[in-house]
């Protein structure tokens, strides 16, 4: 589903991501951990086009997505993100959070775009909160829309940068519920996080990422039983106390 | 709103009493209601270009100064230093000055007085202009980048972002910073009376001029009447601003109370 091959990016002298190999198949779940600042969210922002890698190719299904001919802009449609700090539009509320991509970008009339979105909510778990502002919504609730409305756009692979990290610790289950369940549906996931129980207990593959590469990688119990290399066990010891 | 609104006449009530000292003459009053009719519509006219304009320039410009591309950015920040650098009185004057000069000899009209004087109401347009671009910039840049990204990542191409996500927050928030500029600008219209045009302060210096040969307290008559019919526009306009705000009011993005 998503190949990635030899991936650098330098900002200005700083050498990010170190060649970066990484094969995520159709429906599988994939947790990268490591420690902050090693490029974890660079590589995911790569993988969408967020930011444009310096070298190396990422394709998605047969399509190379750095092919210069591809948009940007069609590539975000497929694959969807979530982010640490939730980033809602502060100015609409969760239905219309969910609505705008798909009347803005798959042209739905407004009516189908609202039964998808109403649809996408309730999956969620947030049918009551269609109305409500951010502003008005708690952390875990504001992850939650941010969640449908990357889902709305039916991706094939759902991205999620530290999606538990900016919540407060009783808000930190419900979502992580929520991508659980993505998981058991069936949709192919890459996850940068530092939340062992769920990475052990919802990936297939574990990757440990440390200073712009991928240092090993392997099942859950591969990295966090019997790690290979040093830096991971350190790593895996000073996570799991 | 309401008491805002009284209180204002209180003050204005007060104004008067001390004014006449007790003497109010009102056939005064009524005997210049003319020409301060005249001068009004003038200003107004001033206030429905000046405002407009300035909010249209001061829009793009603050825009512009937000741009990736330097050379877009160059010309918002060269437009917005220069103009906000100029005292409103000097960019009249010099604006008319050339509008004058150009007129007559390169396209040979007789008089342009006509041109001189939209040339200095531009000039105060493009004055009030500089301002709100830079509110318009602060509004753009309190939107979080965290914001655009989404965006972004949902498909969202740079202009739908620009438009659905970042200018409609950036509108709220710049809203009451604005209202104070409009306010403002609407009360720098009278420095256009340095090119003879007769708007309601120039009336009432003209009409000082008259009174102050008949009885000095004829003077607080004119300028009670001026100052309420300047806070009438100033008010309508601002409390437009305020329902605006209003009405698109969003928890969580609610505009500070002034």
């Amino acid at each position: 589903m998503i190949r990635v091959r030899g991936v650098h990016k330098y900002f200005g002298n700083l050498h990010v991501l170190r060649g970066v190999d990484l094969d995520v198949a159709k429906a599988e779940v994939l947790c990268i951990v490591g420690p902050s600042g090693s490029g974890k969210s660079t590589l995911l922002r790569c993988i969408n086009l967020l930011i444009q890698p310096d070298k190396g190719d990422i394709f998605l299904e047969d399509v190379r997505v750095t092919a210069p001919e591809v948009r940007p802009e069609w590539v975000r449609q497929h694959v969807g993100m979530v982010f640490q700090s939730f980033n809602l539009f502060a100015h609409l509320n969760a239905l219309k959070n969910v609505m705008i991509g798909l009347t803005r970008v798959k042209k739905m009339p407004k009516e189908e775009a609202r039964r998808k979105a109403v649809f996408e909510l309730e999956r969620v778990g947030l049918a009551d909160k269609l109305d409500a502002f951010p502003a008005q919504l708690s952390g875990g609730q504001q992850q939650r829309v941010a969640i449908a409305r990357s889902l709305a756009m039916g991706p094939k692979v759902m991205l999620f940068d530290e999606p538990t990290s900016a919540l407060d610790p009783e808000f930190i289950r419900e979502v992580l519920d929520v991508m659980s369940k993505l998981a058991d549906e069936g949709m192919t996931m890459i996850v940068v996080t530092h939340e062992m129980g769920f990475a052990k207990g919802v990936a297939d593959a574990v990757a440990f990422f440390d200073e712009g590469r991928i240092l090993e990688a392997g099942s859950p119990s591969d990295i966090f039983e019997r790690p290979g290399h040093e830096r991971t066990k350190a790593f895996v010891s000073k996570i799991l106390g | 709103m309401a008491v805002g609104a009284l209180g204002a006449l209180l003050a204005f009530g007060i104004l008067i009493l001390i004014g006449s000292r007790g003497v109010y003459n009102l056939d005064y009053a009524y005997s210049i209601v003319n020409g301060l009719g005249l001068g009004l519509r003038l200003t107004l006219t001033f206030v429905a270009v000046v405002v407009p304009v300035g909010f249209l320039v001061g829009f793009l410009m603050g825009w512009a100064r937000t741009s990736r591309s330097w050379f877009v950015r160059g010309l918002g920040t060269t437009y917005v230093e220069f103009f906000r650098s100029m005292p409103p009185i000097v960019l009249i004057f010099f604006f008319a000055l050339i509008a004058s000069l150009v007129f007559r000899r390169y396209l040979f009209v007789e008089n342009p007085i006509g041109f001189a004087l939209g040339m200095g109401v531009l000039a105060l347009a493009l004055h009030s202009g500089s301002y709100q671009a830079e509110i318009i910039r602060a509004g753009i840049l309190s939107v979080p980048t965290g914001q655009t990204e989404a965006a972004e990542a949902i498909g969202l191409g740079r202009g739908q972002t620009m438009l659905f996500v970042t200018l409609p927050q950036a509108f709220r928030v710049s809203l009451p910073a604005l209202g104070n500029e409009f306010a403002s600008v609407i009360k720098d219209t009278s420095l256009i009376n340095i090119l003879g045009a007769l708007e309601l302060s120039l009336w009432g210096q003209l009409l000082t001029v008259d009174a102050l040969s008949v009885d000095f307290n004829l003077v607080f008559i004119i300028w009670v009447e001026i100052a309420l019919l300047y806070f009438a526009i100033t008010f309508t306009v601002t409390r437009g601003i305020r329902a605006l705000e209003n009405r698109f009011k969003v928890p969580g993005l609610e505009a500070a109370e002034l």
